[in-house]
């Protein structure tokens, strides 16, 4: 049994102490002389309370140990209550490695093993780790992995001395890896003006603002100094123009540092993603475990001619991690380039780019099918009232109505369809639309539906289900009733793909 | 073509059955908002409310009409068929679905019985998948429990890479 390192406890407390700065500094440094009860209370508990997350920081590194025998990983933690949990090597799905500055300072990393169990804790989180160790953990893995299934394969030939044969070219097969994609400058300086991300600057201060105002207790004296501000027009303008240049410069610079430094590679089972200038990060997803794959286009990038790559896996997205979806492939992807990757990558799809239109009396009916959050958000307008920008409420009204005819109206153009082999792929959505594909041994349920009105022009939905964490349910609506049969005949020869045990 | 059937139909006692239990719903609800008019005059509450409560009685009134009528519309709209493979259910008045589940993808079966139900000897069944539940709201006992064992037998498999 081994325990984990023993700077995971510095970097917990690191964590704990990160997470409570706020808390500290409105108890301790604003408010540090205020006799309000809340206040003087919240000191005695803040206290108690970390005490007690310290402690169990401590005694949690003393009884939380791994181990593993025989392809299978055992977890012991718990400090009252016992617990084990025991995790075979072959449900490990995909691994996560990121280095944040913390570990970049002892040179040590973190490493996560997820699983696509139903189970409540499921991964395996080492948060502090020597880089050896997690290489040979990594390996550990992969290379247990890689003789099991080898093993299933070459079952029949029930010769040992094969079977080992086969295992070593195969280890050295999975070492090779190709190289699919790493962003050029041009790429950068186009996805940071798509991401918008300097714009995330403004509700970070406006709600920092309103965070901290209920405690600051002399908030007359603070809304006096807005007013003021508010008084001097050029102020404003100054203050604004710094807001914008210091913005845009922010967003540059995450974007450089989110997705400056970003690698896809794959070999024959695996796909990697290595990126992170600061915080690095090392991703791997097994490719059987792929459920499907997902473009998406905001009207933004689809003027810059980007798109997001994403894949679709019951692996849980971005848990912990909220910066970047592990589940994304890149999110600024020149669409074309975005095509080859996929295809590089997962050779078993293709995608094609000459698909089916809807048809004519679809754009009729997106038009004519009620729009109840237009009806009940102009309900609300009409009760409320409300004053925005000196419109009136049916102006407003009339804005929002119009916002949806345009979805609609670009949602017909954008809905594509094909169905050949064992693949599905579509585009849909209005103003972001996107593009799905999946094999149909993935799809683990199919409906199709009709309303009334859909009933009257020979149109229907079909609706697939993926798995994923949740679910993954896709919908395309008004395509051609015999085209939805055929879809529901495609799906009828499911047997063909999968094999039963 | 869009109006096909699939093989199986529910208990024809269905619609008594629903229409039974809507109707005990409904008269419980009406129930409910009674003793809220009269709260409102008793304890003095705004005139807003008022009218809301007179607003769910009129809907509520509409729904009871409708109550009667729709369990034989849902019943005709409903049907079933399974084999080795494949679990499809058909349902909906106004939206028609078409529900297709493998049954390597069928996680539990559970069959269950109200008191009305099982005056009449009738249960539903809902199966939970990978990715939904689906329930079938009202069978014959017998045909409900060999459902159940057919539906458990054929669900057994699983696929490989799972």
């Amino acid at each position: 049994m081994m325990r984990y390192h023993p700077l995971t406890m510095l970097y917990r407390l690191f964590h704990l102490l990160k997470n409570s700065l706020f808390i500290i500094i409105i108890l301790f440094v604003v408010n540090h002389d205020s006799d309000m009860w809340m206040m003087k209370y919240g000191r005695y508990i803040f206290i108690v309370v970390i005490i007690m997350m310290i402690f169990n920081i401590i005694v949690s590194w003393f009884v939380e140990k791994y181990e593993w025998k025989e392809k299978v990983f055992y977890i012991h933690k718990g400090i009252f209550v016992k617990e084990t949990s025991t995790i075979p090597f072959s449900r490990i799905q995909n691994i996560t490695r990121k280095t944040e500055i913390f570990h970049k300072i002892f040179g040590l990393t973190s490493l996560t093993f997820e699983t696509a169990m139903d189970g409540l804790d499921d991964s395996i989180h080492f948060k502090v780790i020597t880089k050896k160790h997690a290489d040979e953990l990594i390996d550990l893995i992969k290379v247990e992995k890689d003789i099991v299934s080898e093993n299933d394969e070459t079952n029949e030939l029930n010769d040992g001395e094969m079977i080992e044969q086969v295992n070593t070219k195969n280890t050295k097969l999975t070492k090779e890896r190709t190289l699919h994609f790493t962003p050029r400058q041009k790429d950068l300086w186009k996805a940071s003006f798509t991401s918008l991300s300097f714009l995330a600057i403004i509700p970070i201060i406006a709600g920092g603002f309103e965070y901290v105002q209920p405690f600051l207790e002399d908030r007359y004296e603070l809304e006096g100094v807005v007013q003021t501000f508010l008084d001097s027009s050029w102020i404003i303008g100054v203050v604004i123009t710094f807001a914008v240049i210091i913005s845009v410069c922010f967003g540059i610079a995450t974007t450089f540092i989110r997705y400056g430094k970003y690698e896809i590679s794959s070999d024959t089972t695996h796909i990697y993603i290595e990126r992170g200038v600061l915080n690095e990060s090392y991703f791997s997803i097994e490719k059987n475990k792929i459920q499907g794959l997902e473009i998406q286009q905001t009207v933004l990038k689809r003027l810059f001619g980007l798109a997001e790559v994403k894949i679709i896996s019951s692996a849980k997205a971005g848990e912990e991690d909220g910066k970047v979806n592990v589940n994304s492939l890149y999110p600024f992807l020149p669409l074309q380039e975005a095509y080859e990757l996929i295809e590089e990558i997962l050779p078993n799809y293709q995608i094609h780019d000459q698909l089916e239109k809807l048809p004519r009396v679809a754009l009729f009916l997106k038009l004519i099918r009620p729009s109840w959050f237009w009806l009940l958000a102009t309900v609300a307008l009409i009760y409320f009232k409300p004053s925005f920008l000196f419109l009136s409420w049916w102006a407003l009204s009339l804005i929002l109505l119009f916002i949806i005819v345009i979805n609609r109206v670009l949602d017909y153009f954008h809905t594509r369809y094909i169905l050949e082999g064992d693949q599905v792929q579509w585009w849909k959505g209005g103003l972001t639309s996107r593009m799905f594909i999946t094999k149909r041994k993935n799809v683990v349920e199919m409906s199709y539906s009709q309303s009334r009105l859909q009933k009257r022009f020979q149109v229907s939905s079909v609706t697939t289900i993926n798995r994923s964490t949740p679910i993954h349910m896709e919908t395309i609506q008004d395509i051609p009733l015999p085209y939805a049969l055929s879809i529901q005949d495609w799906y009828y020869k499911r047997s063909e793909d999968v094999e039963v045990i | 073509m869009s109006d096909r059937k699939l093989e199986n139909t529910l208990s024809p006692i269905y619609p008594k059955i629903k229409r039974i239990t809507a109707l005990i719903s409904k008269f419980i609800q009406f129930i409910i908002l009674g003793v809220l008019i009269w709260m409102y005059s008793y304890f003095d509450w705004p005139t807003w409310i008022y009218w809301v409560l007179i607003g769910l009685i009129v809907l509520n009134v509409f729904m009871t009409i409708w109550s009667i009528f729709e369990p034989h519309y849902y019943y005709r709209s409903w049907s079933y068929q399974f084999d080795e493979e494949y679990l499809q259910l058909s349902y909906g008045i106004f939206q028609k679905e078409w529900v297709t589940v493998p049954m390597t993808k069928i996680q539990s079966v559970t069959t269950t019985q109200g008191p009305i139900m099982k005056r009449y000897q009738i249960r539903s069944i809902s199966v939970e998948t990978v990715g939904s539940s689906h329930v079938i709201p009202a069978l014959e006992e017998e045909v409900a429990f060999s459902l159940r064992e057919k539906l458990a037998e054929f669900a057994k498999l699983k696929e490989v890479g799972e």
